[in-house]
């Protein structure tokens, strides 16, 4: 599992509360310093076949040797550093296609026109402890996705494969 | 004379009225098969393993298929997860682009990436940390109730966590656990693996691929093989070990190292090594027994105008055999190649590498102003063997994995319509088949199912654990 440095350096009197997350395969056996996405704190590990041998300790003045390859912040509504940006998270260079630098491809219907459950946001659950049921009603939960299914339906724009 | 209504007469009676009669009655063989497996319905028969019931602390492929595998056959499994996280797998969406929402309650704006498919069918969803003694205590309260767990965890970890099998034997001695991962025990014991590294250090990846001579390289299969191959043998190990279990009543412990597996895919490389001092070289598209026999590169596209790179561009293999004599003369008249046939009648000549670079090199010049499917009919028509090598999207809609069910819609009671195939790939089983009720739920969707319903863990108490992260 991918492991985290989550920096609470203090920044304009309120603490950073960024989560930094680490490659894993890139960090199973790895000595060095590390840059916070959203502050710049530069911390020091070393890990060994994957645990946290030394840090996460703060190294200031040191130039950070790479970036978090993701980082996101909680409590502001999980706000978040893609990979790639720029001077935060670290650049991959094997994106294979310009179309997928973009956002996620977000589809509403199968390819054969029904409707999917793919979508976000996603209305929060009622449940306590993340619990969920095992029937999502769409006609109650995605009224508009409805409606277009019912559009859908008597265009004939309905398969069965 | 009047009947006797007491009297029963064969010849009176609906049916066949003799043996040949009975034989001519049957129904045809495709009919009875139909009937028999009534794909489609699987869910109105019994499932085989219903009453096994399985722990999963699984991530990834390997180790999460080898339970779905006792899932879809009916056993009740729970998957334990990272609180919040997951597994990782729900993060490595292919192209990190196809995702389904939300991960979790907390996290509405993250999704499980479709890679996550096919591993874990059928399974509860909880959440726990291991690393909290209160949460350690649960987690035995679990193994008391359950047949076994899966886990693949570095050697070792849960043994440190006093959670491995000698511990948990002692809690519950029926208990069957299995570790699944990289290496095992011995020279690299916290080597981790993943698929690709298992093709390559059991030496899969060195023959496959085409030679370099005919600028090829060694070649790992694109799909995690390993991965899928490593799960199913775990999931045959554990029916042993069931069995063993119930004529002994004891549980046991299976450890399976993910880079063993391999070597089993290998045929018979290693033996040919041991007899004669012989490594085995890749031969790639082409077959070392048999010629003519392998994969051809037809010159035309069968979708030349289509969108998708893989229609347009890769419609162009197709699978040829005709390595009998007959056959070979055949392939030799219609493709004219007659010096060809007369250079190489017998078959040990055809099969030696050089005799294959020229047939198959003929082959394709043959081919090179014809496309794919003209190339499989004409064959077809001569009675020869040749099958376009189709894309999933041509497998998709092609009527026999249609007809038999292997790839089919399932309208998933949480993410909808849904098109699936690996829960249905395994052979058709006529009383107990195998089925897919839902691919994947959301982290911790079953957290209060599994606390409260199963252990009695007040609502309370859950509600505290959630907040300070337990679960």
């Amino acid at each position: 599992m991918c492991d985290i440095i989550w920096c609470k350096k203090e920044k304009n009197g309120k603490p950073c509360d960024t989560i930094n997350y680490l490659d894993p395969y890139f960090f199973w056996n790895w000595e060095g310093t590390i840059s916070c996405a959203e502050c710049g704190t530069v911390y020091f590990i070393h890990m060994i076949q994957g645990f946290m041998y030394i840090g996460p300790e703060e190294r200031p003045g040191e130039k950070a040797d790479i970036m978090p390859l993701y980082a996101d912040k909680p409590y502001e509504g999980y706000a978040n550093y893609q990979p790639g940006v720029e001077g935060r998270t670290r650049p991959y260079q094997c994106k294979p296609r310009k179309e997928l630098l973009g956002v996620a491809d977000m589809v509403k219907f199968s390819i054969r026109g029904r409707p999917v459950r793919g979508w976000r946001p996603q209305p929060p659950s009622a449940g306590l402890a993340g619990s969920f049921g095992f029937h999502w009603d769409i006609q109650k939960l995605a009224p508009e996705v409805w409606e277009q299914y019912q559009q859908k339906l008597a265009k004939g724009e309905v398969k069965d494969w | 004379m009047a009947k006797d209504p007491r009297v029963t007469r064969i010849e009176e009676l609906p049916g066949p009225k003799s043996k040949g009669e009975m034989e001519e009655f049957k129904m045809p063989y495709e009919e009875y098969c139909k009937k028999l497996f009534d794909v489609g319905n699987e869910h109105t028969k019994p499932t085989a393993l219903k009453g096994i019931k399985w722990l999963s602390c699984t991530m990834y492929i390997f180790t999460p298929h080898a339970v779905a595998n006792l899932a879809e056959l009916g056993a009740e499994v729970i998957k334990i997860e990272m609180p919040r996280m997951g597994d990782a797998m729900r993060h490595t969406s292919p192209f990190n682009e196809c995702y389904l929402y939300p991960l979790h309650d907390t996290r509405p704006m993250t999704g499980t990436g479709l890679g996550f498919t096919n591993a874990n069918v059928n399974k509860y969803f909880i959440t726990m940390d291991y690393h909290v003694p209160e949460m350690v205590d649960v987690f035995y309260g679990l193994v008391k109730k359950y047949d076994g767990l899966t886990e693949l965890y570095r050697p070792g970890t849960f043994d440190k966590w006093k959670m491995s099998y000698r511990y948990l034997s002692e809690i519950n001695p029926r208990f069957i656990y299995v570790w699944g991962g990289g290496f095992g025990y011995g020279p690299k014991i916290f080597g981790g693996s993943y698929d690709i590294l298992g093709q390559a250090h059991a030496g899969l990846a060195s023959i496959t691929g085409m030679h370099e001579f005919m600028g090829g390289h060694c070649t790992k299969q694109t799909n995690w093989v390993i991965d899928w191959q490593s799960g199913n043998l775990i999931t045959a190990s554990v029916m042993a070990a069931i069995h063993h279990r119930r004529k002994t009543g004891l549980g046991t412990m299976i450890e399976f190292s993910q880079v063993q597996v391999p070597t089993r895919m290998s045929g018979y490389s290693f033996p040919l090594y041991g007899k004669f001092g012989v490594v085995r070289q890749r031969w790639g598209n082409w077959d070392t027994q048999l010629a003519a026999h392998g994969i051809i590169l037809c010159g035309k596209s069968d979708f030349p105008d289509a969108e998708n790179p893989q229609d347009k561009f890769c419609a162009r293999y197709a699978m040829v055999s005709a390595f009998q004599d007959a056959d070979f003369k055949e392939l030799c008249a219609i493709t004219g190649m007659k010096t060809l046939y007369e250079k190489y009648k017998a078959h040990n000549q055809r099969a030696e590498g050089e005799a294959q670079v020229e047939i198959y090199g003929a082959l394709e010049k043959w081919a090179a102003d014809k496309s794919r499917s003209e190339v499989c009919k004409i064959l077809n028509d001569a009675g020869l063997l040749a099958e376009p090598v189709r894309n999933d999207r041509e497998a998709y809609e092609s009527p026999h994995y249609r007809e038999r069910g292997t790839i089919r819609w399932l309208d998933d009671p949480l993410f909808g319509d849904m098109v699936l195939h690996a829960g249905y790939s395994s052979g058709l089983l006529e009383k107990t088949p195998r089925r897919i009720n839902w691919h994947w739920r959301p982290v911790g969707a079953d957290n209060k199912k599994v606390y409260r319903d199963m252990l009695g863990v007040p609502l309370t108490k859950i509600k505290e654990w959630y907040d300070k992260a337990y679960i």
